[in-house]
């Protein structure tokens, strides 16, 4: 039996966790599934969970988990309504992004725009701030895969989201 | 890496010493690399300021663990809206909450004659010992055995309830006919004393529960004691 408390180490990462699973997920009734079911997942496996290693890498990548396995199952809420918000809130803004603030929808909308193996390293690292080494980690692929990956992604999110000056 | 990943591993701060030195003099030559860092320096706050909003508003964590909670009311209020509202996840898990309360707390009774709660008819109602209790017990002068009585008010429905707090439970129990009803049950959180001066009422979800079942203000002693002399009406 672990020492430490899941339920408040979960607290401690859950907005966190929320935040990713928005980043990943293509809405955000998706997104609460999400991390309400890498919560639960990350649950189950607590005994598993190595004390001394960072709960919230740990926490993410059961979420990198459950979210593939959703995209995989195709149990995505509500599939009949999704598929005009993929694109619907991208590139209708005619400011450049150095004026206008990018709200949740659009970004999220943007982030859906991304191949997934993409998404979840931008999710990560930009979004979430997570280093190169722990993203490495908790996506267990190659630094150089997530550094390649991550400048495809940022170069089409630029493209998507305005070009600034 | 190719040049690329090289100049965003050292916008992103991922570069040392002298590799970071060596990109940031290319941009300081670069008029156009200049103005790509700062394109995608804005990108990346505007994707983090997006994504804010959620950490802002995040609602509470689900809870696994402890269970304190048993509070049937509130919890077939939950079930109802999230039913519709989530899939099988959230439901499942408060499922799994609510058997560990059972199966940690031996909270409520089937044959285990030292639960304080038990069901009938498919309410949950104060064990004989809890009832005992609440029938006569008075804050003002607890006995030595029995659930200790914290607070007695009207509910909003007219009639007495009672919280009190028994062994390693705190809960609320209000009158209905000739039984005491039990509105919420909760497992006393880990390192919260169960000394006796610990009345119930302390634990905040009870508090909670309290404070939505409550008309008025709480029964003083004498009108506590003369509640229970006309049999809790």
């Amino acid at each position: 039996m672990p020492s430490l408390s899941f339920d408040s180490e979960l607290a401690a990462v859950w907005p966190r966790l929320r935040r990713l699973a928005h980043a990943l997920a293509r809405n955000p009734a998706d997104a609460d599934d999400l991390a309400q079911m890498a919560a639960e997942k990350a649950f189950k496996s607590f005994a598993q969970f190595q004390p001394g290693t960072k709960f919230d890498s740990w926490m993410f990548r059961i979420c990198r988990t459950v979210w593939i396995d959703m995209i995989r199952s195709g149990t995505r809420r509500a599939a009949h309504e999704a598929p005009e918000e993929a694109g619907e809130a991208v590139g209708f803004d005619p400011r450049p992004a150095t004026d206008a603030a990018i709200d949740l929808r659009t970004a999220m909308a943007a982030m859906q725009r991304l191949p997934e193996e993409q998404r979840e390293v931008v999710a990560l690292i930009l979004v979430d701030g997570c280093g190169y080494r722990e993203a490495a980690e908790i996506l267990e692929q190659p630094i150089g895969t997530v550094s390649s990956r991550l400048a495809r992604g940022r170069q089409a999110l630029l493209a998507m989201l305005g070009e600034g000056g | 890496m190719t040049e690329e990943e090289e100049f965003f591993a050292w916008l992103d701060g991922e570069l040392e010493g002298g590799q970071a030195a060596r990109v940031e003099a290319r941009v300081a030559a670069s008029p156009e690399l200049a103005a790509r860092a700062e394109a995608h320096r804005r990108l990346a706050a505007g994707l983090r300021d997006a994504f804010e909003p959620v950490l802002q508003s995040a609602p509470e964590p689900p809870r696994f663990q402890a269970a304190e909670v048993v509070d049937f009311r509130a919890r077939a209020v939950r079930r109802d809206e999230h039913r519709s509202q989530f899939g099988l996840p959230q439901w499942a898990a408060m499922a799994a909450t609510l058997a560990l309360g059972l199966l940690v707390g031996n909270l409520v009774g089937g044959s285990d004659r030292d639960a304080p709660v038990t069901l009938d008819h498919g309410q949950l109602i104060a064990a004989a010992a809890l009832s005992h209790s609440l029938d006569t017990a008075l804050a003002s002068s607890p006995g030595n055995e029995g659930a200790r009585i914290g607070l007695t008010f009207r509910s909003t429905k007219g009639n007495v309830c009672r919280s009190f707090q028994d062994g390693q439970a705190s809960g609320l129990a209000c009158r209905e006919g000739r039984q005491w009803r039990v509105e919420g049950l909760f497992r006393d959180g880990e390192g919260q004393s169960s000394d006796y001066r610990m009345a119930a009422g302390q634990n905040p979800r009870l508090a909670e529960l309290i404070d939505q079942t409550i008309a008025g203000e709480p029964l003083d002693a004498a009108q506590e004691k003369s509640t229970r002399d006309r049999g809790w009406r």
